[in-house]
């Protein structure tokens, strides 16, 4: 017998992914998902950013496959910093945001900052309930890397040219960069930012902002048509 | 290896559509992958063989079909099959798109034994 069934596989992700949303929405927060290759700088970017955003407060989610290096790096500059080690996988999952968030103190956080295992490709096909996805990419990995993992970098929010102190040491063509962006999605906002020179740090800074002051709006708005 | 968790999840839903139609063994599993999202066939499969060992799939072919993308331009709101690194609307020049398909992934259906077949 054949069973015609017409269901979406990642139904079990996307309905706790939705749940996570209404939450960070309803605590006011901002949630960001992180995404880059290993090693593009996404810890040292929320070292940086984090004391940058003054009295607003942060918490940090670090998703790797073990170790609790990278919570323990920003444990004492965020408000929370919690730790997923993830075994064999190489993203997050949902319901492992949604596990963590019982333990958070959402109330009197301003940002969550998801910062997802190392990877290009699968951390792209799960939603983990963020409200905007940031991709990460280091000069020294080179100017192909949009051409090459387009996904990713189509449904980015924000990508950050990280390590950008490096552009005249490395052989590096910013413009191709922008150009394979720009065939994909022309509303991606792109910023060259540097964690060693903080070059760049106030354009991203101010871009947290006005994102999260949009977000907490909107929940404001939603909040009073209710 | 997203894939991997594709296919558990999918697993999972198999398992309850066997219970729901009294399926005792399934020959065969349609699963439909949208060309946007990046899940390669090659790899589905393996990391099928290696799930449906001591499941009621253990015997099933799995077979997937690639579907196509079609996004809105939202300027001019035309239509048009993008290439999966090319999401530029040729009338304006711009990719500023809304996607319509291709981000899908669904089971679209199971073929197996039922008890009452096997009697």
């Amino acid at each position: 017998m054949k069973v015609n069934v017409v269901k979406n596989v990642l139904k079990a992700n996307d309905i706790v992914a939705n749940e996570n949303r209404n939450i960070f929405n309803k605590a006011a927060v901002l949630a960001l998902n992180i995404i880059s290759s290993p090693g593009s700088g996404k810890t040292t970017l929320l070292e940086k950013t984090i004391p940058a955003l003054e009295k607003q407060k942060s918490i940090v989610i670090v998703g790797d496959l073990a170790t609790t290096r990278d919570a323990d790096r920003v444990s004492d500059i965020a408000l929370q910093a919690i730790q997923i080690n993830t075994g064999m996988s190489c993203h997050l999952y949902a319901n492992q945001i949604s596990e963590s968030l019982k333990k958070l103190k959402l109330d009197e956080a301003d940002y969550v900052f998801i910062e997802n295992v190392g990877n290009l490709v699968c951390p792209g096909e799960f939603d983990l309930g963020e409200n905007l996805k940031v991709v990460l990419l280091s000069v020294p990995e080179g100017d192909d890397k949009v051409a090459k993992y387009p996904t990713i970098f189509r449904v980015a929010d924000v990508v950050l040219l990280t390590k950008s102190d490096l552009l005249g040491i490395l052989d590096f063509d910013i413009q191709r960069v922008k150009d394979d962006i720009a065939k994909l999605n022309a509303n991606v906002t792109f910023i060259e930012i540097s964690s060693k020179t903080s070059s760049g740090m106030e354009e991203w800074i101010a871009w947290l902002k006005e994102k999260r002051g949009k977000s907490v709006g909107q929940q404001a708005r939603f909040v009073t048509e209710e | 290896m997203h894939e991997l968790s594709i296919i558990v999840s999918m697993m999972e839903q198999i398992v309850d559509v066997a219970k729901e139609n009294k399926i005792e063994k399934i020959d065969e599993v349609h699963l439909e992958t949208g060309v946007l999202r990046q899940v390669i066939p090659e790899v589905m499969q393996e990391a099928f063989a290696s799930v449906k060992l001591n499941t009621i799939c253990e015997n099933a072919i799995l077979q997937i079909i690639e579907a196509p993308a079609l996004v809105l331009c939202k300027q001019c709101k035309s239509e048009f099959e993008p290439s999966i690194d090319d999401f530029i609307c040729k009338i304006c020049n711009l990719a500023n798109v809304d996607i319509l398909k291709g981000n899908e992934i669904i089971l679209k259906a199971v073929i197996g034994d039922s008890r009452n077949e096997s009697f």
